[in-house]
């Protein structure tokens, strides 16, 4: 937390000077536990099921702390977010037993008006979608007053959490403020009248990966302002890493471990935490095999195994872990469990098979998981299957006086190869689920040429695979639906229904399912099958993992590695993870306001960045003890995008002539195939060094498997 | 490397309702809603076997002028001719609910088609008719129905033609709503990259998604039909005296009401029951189909 | 927001002339030779021809619509058969009795509207019973309704008159036409007073059916806003319950209830013709009534035009209103 101050003086007027934002309350003076979550349940039904969200859970959290709570989907860490602000749903009604005491009063037992003083008094919330969070009808001054209690503390609070020119602001609408500037108004509100703890759940789900970054520093730099504690609630345990002191891991509704962030995302213990890590992508990760995924999925709340809730998905498990709830104990720096608890620092682990299996971290390389075969061969060639020439494609937003132009692609120039993989990278508004759109011919293009090669129409898979599928249809018609063009009669084209789902890794009972009848990770696989039945040419997928559990999204990348060597199709991924796009892509390009700013050679793009803005995206790939410069700024408008290099404003390295000269795509000497454009960046190039020169000496390895 | 998930099947989810048995609804309605839906089924059957149940002719006196209810055989007794009010009272109801039935029919099945094509088609054809609809629904809708009765001559099939006319815009509108927002999903787009052409597009991926949305908006629609054809009916814009309908009926039996209340009251009260059967089922249905 | 409000009222324009297009037709249609009706039965054929070429029926469609629209605009609204006045002199005597109960009941409709919604979003003991309560007037036609309150409370009880607008014979006449407004400008208070008694039953009559609607949908939009992710900001604020329903779930639910008070004008309309048919309320509606068994077409469409163009103007505030509350309303 050594650099936290930095941003808020970044964000606040030169003028400030030394004056504290806050009265800082000093962390750690008082030793009483802020929050101690006792023996906590809460039950309730739904659809005649009864939801077991939580199943015993105990913690503590100190005055000043940072609680990151990771869990995947249906592990109850929202359920626990809203216990302890007192706000869980009325309906279905909530069955809670145990104790959750805030600042003292118990959240369980609390009426509706002590809640709501505990609320007032003590308590601050963040939640996911600052959009629909923030009351459309209400300027953010009225909504902030509401919290801070007068204009000028609204003023003060809004400049503290780095929202430009507050003052004016007072009188705008959450719909003019872009997600970044909404989710700092939340936090505004949250820390108004410095409460001990704010409860933040899941606040950067939503948000662009750069500001994501900058959401997470203004949290730490608020604690050591204010001495407020902060639970983090998350799914990455990345983001948790980068900012809490301490992690928490829920699993089917009961902690799996709990101890210092350092211990937790250096080395977990528990099978599940160990599992979550690994499939984690970093930059490190071996790009040569598959990754190591959780088999199964995760758990399902309203029927919980009796024993350990991991046992069904865990590589350790015996019969022992069937037969009771595992107690969550405390262990020692040697793995071993301790008598007493000892503190704050202790870290606790849920495992009654602990010390009976090797519980190192084994980094990210896992030898059991075999190498991937080479991409089928007669498929990989230097032909282009697709190339795209000086597309542009603008939206037309609005009518008469009001309309304007989003230029979604501003001049892209593409070629992939068959049987290649690019991963197209990028934030919200860089035009590359626009570019995938227009290659699947979903759009018109205004200007340029998209060609093909040899093969047809591309096939593509969605980022909301549910959506993708339509909902009244079984997943053996949707399948088929591609065969029909095919003239097969209805036995031969069951029977490859049958075989796409089985390459899939579905069972043959899921054709005659409608999609509401599936999970997440099986939807993902059905709309793999249904664009591989007639294996295209080219593969599209935009974001296929982005809204997956992090254990199904390695399972789904492995899948489209798999389908890619097998069938030996062309992919085109996009993404806004880097990590992600390295590992399924041989190249990667990255996009930044409807233009390609850099395209280079996965492993070489990683480990050497050339561009500015790759470097900063690069830097949002959390890392432990990793010193993250921060991007500022959000992506500009593509509406009316800057002039010149459309990342001057936010370019640490912009010179003048950035904002004037335009740039193009151009190749960087002694790297083939490599175009960078800036020509700031290529001009001062040096050679490669840094914290992530590891990357570079793997990948090196990496590619004598490969090719 | 793939590993096979076991396949667990769930109960489907929101958005994914389908109409299923009359049982089901019916289990799963408030008692409120069961009353409604027992009492539209008894008002349904004694309007299918008006001529079985009716005791006497409705267009022929069967008793003295303003016999009381109760008495001389006359369940609701007789009005101003003589007539018996429970007779013409069980062919009111047939018209009224044939009527309706007919207008929200014609209504789903015009409004229906136009917002289809509308919601597939998009671009200038959806501006087009979308203009041409939105023109419709900026008026209103039951005083053009009056105009255009008066214009075309009072009579039944006039009346239904008429609120068939301006009631179809509606429909129009749910329609290519739904088709747009089930248009929008990328489901859509899915399908035509898996070579579906614009027919089966239409009928097999949007259309159905569409069904229960419409389906409940037609059956709260039912009971303001209703109200809206005796509205009419009672103004004199129905078919001529001394055709059994209900609005007619309370219209006619008026200036007896401080002494013989139940001439005008009779019908009036059979149009309420059929309303709030209708109300209550739509009720119940929207209920069932919304939150499975 | 001005550049919306000049948008709407610019649409409110092209609704207007389509209003005057179906009269048009349906005149057409309406089998009434004008020229035929303005003579009489008893004209001859020549007097007919000539009186049509006069008054520009043997000219081409359009420009007879043109004439036609034209003639609106001048308040020639043609010569009722059955009065053998102008129409437009007898809107003019009939209109402000009904602007009164329209007006009267579209303020009720909004007031109990609110309620019934405030109240049904609630949970309390007998919270089922209410809302079937409201269900049954909603199910009610007007005209039982009507005839209900006039045997109950105007013939049984006496608590309510139950025909006309006054009782006075000698009510003052003017400026307004509006016996209400008309007795307290007059300073005749016992007249004003009378008037308004005359007006309850007529006004909640007509306002029943339109204020369920309307409390149904402000229910449904405030329970989703009650559950809604800026609710649940505005509690982890710590603001009491009360607040969080007035001040954000309540302005984002209005929308919702202004919209169905649009839509709910139309059939409130048709309510007020026969309100006023039963009531022998000497507005309008009662107008349009006794020239329906006439065939007094001109008459009708007269009436239809006027009922039109307040349903429009009624709807172009509505929209505005949106706007002012819900300001993402005038983005669209």
């Amino acid at each position: 937390m050594d650099d936290a101050p930095r941003a808020a003086e970044a964000s606040a007027p030169a003028a400030r000077g030394t004056e504290r934002l806050f009265d800082a309350a000093s962390p750690g003076a008082s030793k009483s536990p802020l929050v101690v979550v006792d023996d906590l349940h809460v039950s309730f039904e739904r659809g005649g099921q009864q939801v077991n969200a939580l199943r015993g859970v105990s913690f503590e959290l100190q005055p000043g702390e940072i609680l990151g709570l990771v869990g995947e989907s249906g592990s109850g860490k929202s359920v626990l977010a809203l216990t302890l602000l007192g706000l869980l749903p009325e309906r279905p009604r909530p069955v809670i037993t145990g104790s959750a005491l805030v600042s003292g009063t118990d959240m369980v037992t609390a009426n509706r008006e002590q809640a709501r003083l505990v609320r007032k008094q003590h308590l601050g919330a963040v939640f996911q979608d600052p959009m629909t969070s923030l009351n459309p009808t209400m300027r953010i001054g009225k909504q902030v007053i509401e919290a801070a209690g007068s204009t000028q503390e609204a003023v003060r609070l809004l400049d503290a959490v780095g929202l430009p020119d507050p003052a004016s602001r007072l009188r705008s609408y959450p719909h003019e403020l872009s997600g970044g500037l909404r989710q700092r108004v939340m936090i505004a509100m949250a820390v108004a009248d410095s409460p001990a703890l704010v409860i933040a759940d899941e606040p950067t789900t939503a948000l662009d990966v750069t500001v994501q970054a900058q959401i997470l520093e203004l949290l730490g730099t608020l604690r050591d302002e204010l001495g407020t504690s902060f639970i983090l609630v998350t799914h990455d345990l990345g983001v948790a890493a980068q900012v809490a002191d301490r992690i928490a891991v829920l699993y089917g509704g009961r902690l799996a471990e709990v101890g210092p962030s350092a211990d937790l995302f250096g080395a977990p213990l528990h099978p599940y935490a160990t599992g979550l890590l690994r499939s984690r992508l970093v930059l490190r990760t071996d790009r040569s095999r598959p990754i190591v995924t959780l088999p199964g999925e995760p758990p399902d709340p309203r029927n919980h195994p009796p024993g350990c809730p991991f046992s069904p998905r865990c590589e350790h498990h015996s019969g022992e872990c069937d037969v009771a709830l595992p107690p969550l104990e405390t262990v020692t720096a040697t793995g071993e469990i301790a008598p007493s608890p000892a503190g704050s620092a202790m870290h606790q682990v849920a495992c009654v098979r602990l010390g009976r299996f090797s519980t190192g971290h084994a980094a990210a390389i896992d030898e059991r998981a075999e190498p991937w075969g080479p991409v089928a061969s007669a498929s990989r060639g230097r032909n282009p299957a697709v190339l795209v020439h000086g597309v542009h494609k603008r939206f037309t937003i609005g009518t008469g006086l009001r309309k304007k132009h989003l230029l979604a692609l501003r001049g892209v120039d593409l070629s992939l190869n068959e049987g290649e993989a690019i991963a197209l990278v990028g934030e919200s508004g860089c035009g590359k689920s626009t570019l995938l759109r227009s290659i699947a011919g979903l759009q018109m293009v205004d200007e340029g040429e998209i060609e093909f090669g040899k093969g047809g129409r591309p096939q593509m898979v969605f980022q909301d695979a549910g959506a993708s599928l339509t909902p009244w249809l079984t997943v053996g018609e949707q399948i088929g639906e591609r065969l029909r063009s095919e003239g097969l009669r209805r036995q031969p084209r069951d029977a490859r229904v049958l075989e796409a789902l089985t390459l899939v890794g579905l069972p043959a009972e899921v054709a005659k399912a409608r999609p509401a009848q599936l999970s997440g990770g099986q939807r993902q696989r059905v709309a793999l099958a249904r664009a591989t039945v007639v294996p295209p040419e080219v593969l599209l997928c935009d974001e296929p993992t982005s809204a997956l559990d992090v254990s199904l999204a390695a399972t789904v990348l492995n899948l489209i590695g798999r389908l890619r060597r097998e069938l030996g199709v062309a992919i085109l991924f996009v993404t806004h993870d880097l990590a992600a796009a390295r590992m399924v892509g041989d190249r990667i390009a990255v996009m930044y306001l409807g233009r390609i700013v850099e395209i280079g050679d996965a492993d070489e793009l990683c480990s050497a960045p050339i561009h500015p803005y790759t470097k900063a995206l690069l830097d949002t790939v959390p890392e432990v003890g990793r010193v993250h410069v921060r991007l500022k700024g959000e992506p500009a408008n593509p509406i009316d995008p800057p002039n010149g290099c459309a990342f001057h404003p936010r370019c640490p390295s912009a010179e003048p002539t950035c904002a004037t000269s335009p740039v193009s795509l151009d190749p960087v000497e002694g790297a083939s195939g490599r175009r960078v454009a800036c020509p700031i960046a290529l001009r001062l190039r040096t050679p490669i060094t840094g914290d992530l020169n590891t990357a570079g000496v793997m990948s090196a390895r990496d590619d004598s498997g490969r090719r | 490397m793939a590993v096979a998930e076991a396949f667990i099947p769930s109960a489907p989810r929101r958005g994914t309702a389908r109409i299923g048995g009359a049982r089901r609804i019916v289990g799963r309605a408030s008692i409120a809603e069961r009353v409604g839906f027992a009492l539209l089924a008894v008002l349904v059957l004694a309007a299918i076997f008006a001529p079985l149940i009716a005791p006497y002719n409705p267009i022929t006196p069967s008793g003295l002028p303003f016999t009381s209810p109760l008495h001389g055989g006359h369940l609701m007794g007789t009005d101003e001719v003589g007539f018996d009010i429970f007779s013409r009272v069980l062919y009111g109801l047939r018209t009224s609910l044939v009527g309706a039935v007919l207008v929200v029919t014609s209504g789903v099945i015009i409004g229906g088609l136009i917002g289809l094509v509308a919601g597939v088609a998009g671009g200038w054809v959806d501006t087009v008719l979308m203009r041409f609809t939105d023109l419709f629904l900026a008026l209103p809708g039951p005083v053009l129905a009056i105009a255009f009765v008066a214009a075309l001559g009072p009579s039944g099939f006039h009346t239904l033609l008429a609120v068939a006319i301006v009631w179809w815009p509606f429909y129009a509108r749910i329609m290519r709503g739904e088709i747009r927002a089930l248009a929008a999903r990328p489901h859509l787009e899915a399908a035509t990259l898996a070579g579906a052409g614009p027919f089966r597009r239409a009928f097999r991926h949007l259309l159905p998604g569409a069904t229960s949305a419409i389906v409940v908006t037609a059956s709260l629609d039912v009971g303001n039909l209703v109200l809206t054809l005796a509205g009419l009916s009672f103004l004199g814009l129905g078919a001529p005296a001394p055709a059994p309908e209900l609005g007619a009926m309370a219209a006619r039996g008026l200036q007896y009401l401080l002494q013989e209340w139940w001439v005008p009251v009779m019908p009036a009260i059979v149009v309420f029951l059929l309303t709030l059967a209708s109300n209550l089922s739509g009720d119940g249905l929207n209920a069932t189909m919304s939150d499975s | 927001m001005i550049k919306f409000v000049v948008k709407r009222l610019l649409s409110m324009v092209v609704i207007l002339l389509m209003l005057t297009a179906i009269v048009f037709l349906l005149q057409k249609l309406s089998h009434i030779n004008p020229a035929h009706a303005y003579l009489g039965a008893n004209a001859s054929q020549a007097a007919v021809n000539r009186e049509t070429h006069i008054l520009g029926y043997d000219r081409p469609f359009i420009a007879q619509y043109f004439h036609y629209v034209s003639g609106l605009l001048r308040g020639n609204l043609e010569v009722s058969l059955r009065t053998r006045h102008p129409v437009s002199t007898d809107i003019v005597a009939f209109l402000p009795a009904t602007v009164e109960l329209a007006v009267s009941g579209l303020f009720l409709a909004m007031v109990l509207g609110a309620v019934f919604g405030l109240i049904s979003a609630a949970r309390f003991r007998g919270a089922g019973a209410f809302r079937m309560l409201l269900m049954s007037f909603a199910s009610a036609p007007v005209f039982l309704l009507s005839l209900l309150g006039i045997l109950v409370l105007s013939g049984n009880l006496h608590w309510l008159p139950g025909t006309g607008d006054t009782s006075y014979t000698n009510a003052p006449t003017g400026p307004t036409g509006i016996i209400v407004i008309d007795g307290l400008v007059h300073g005749q208070f016992a007249v004003a007073w009378d008037g308004v008694w005359h007006l309850i039953l007529p006004a909640l009559v007509v306002a029943l059916g339109p204020a369920v609607s309307i409390g149904r949908v402000l229910r449904g939009s405030l329970e989703a806003s009650m559950l809604s992710d800026f609710a649940r900001t505005a509690r982890a604020k710590g603001l009491k319950e009360r607040t969080v329903v007035l001040h954000h779930a309540l302005r984002n639910s209005v929308s919702a209830a202004l919209s169905m008070t649009g839509l709910q004008v139309g059939l409130m309309f048709a309510g007020v013709v026969v309100v006023e048919t039963i009531f022998a309320w000497p507005g309008i509606g009662l107008y349009v009534d006794q020239s329906i068994p006439q065939a007094d077409f001109p008459a009708i469409a007269g009436v239809t035009l006027v009922l039109g163009v307040g349903y429009v103007i009624i709807n172009a505030i509505v929209d505005i209103l949106q706007a002012v509350v819900d300001p993402r309303v005038a983005l669209v």
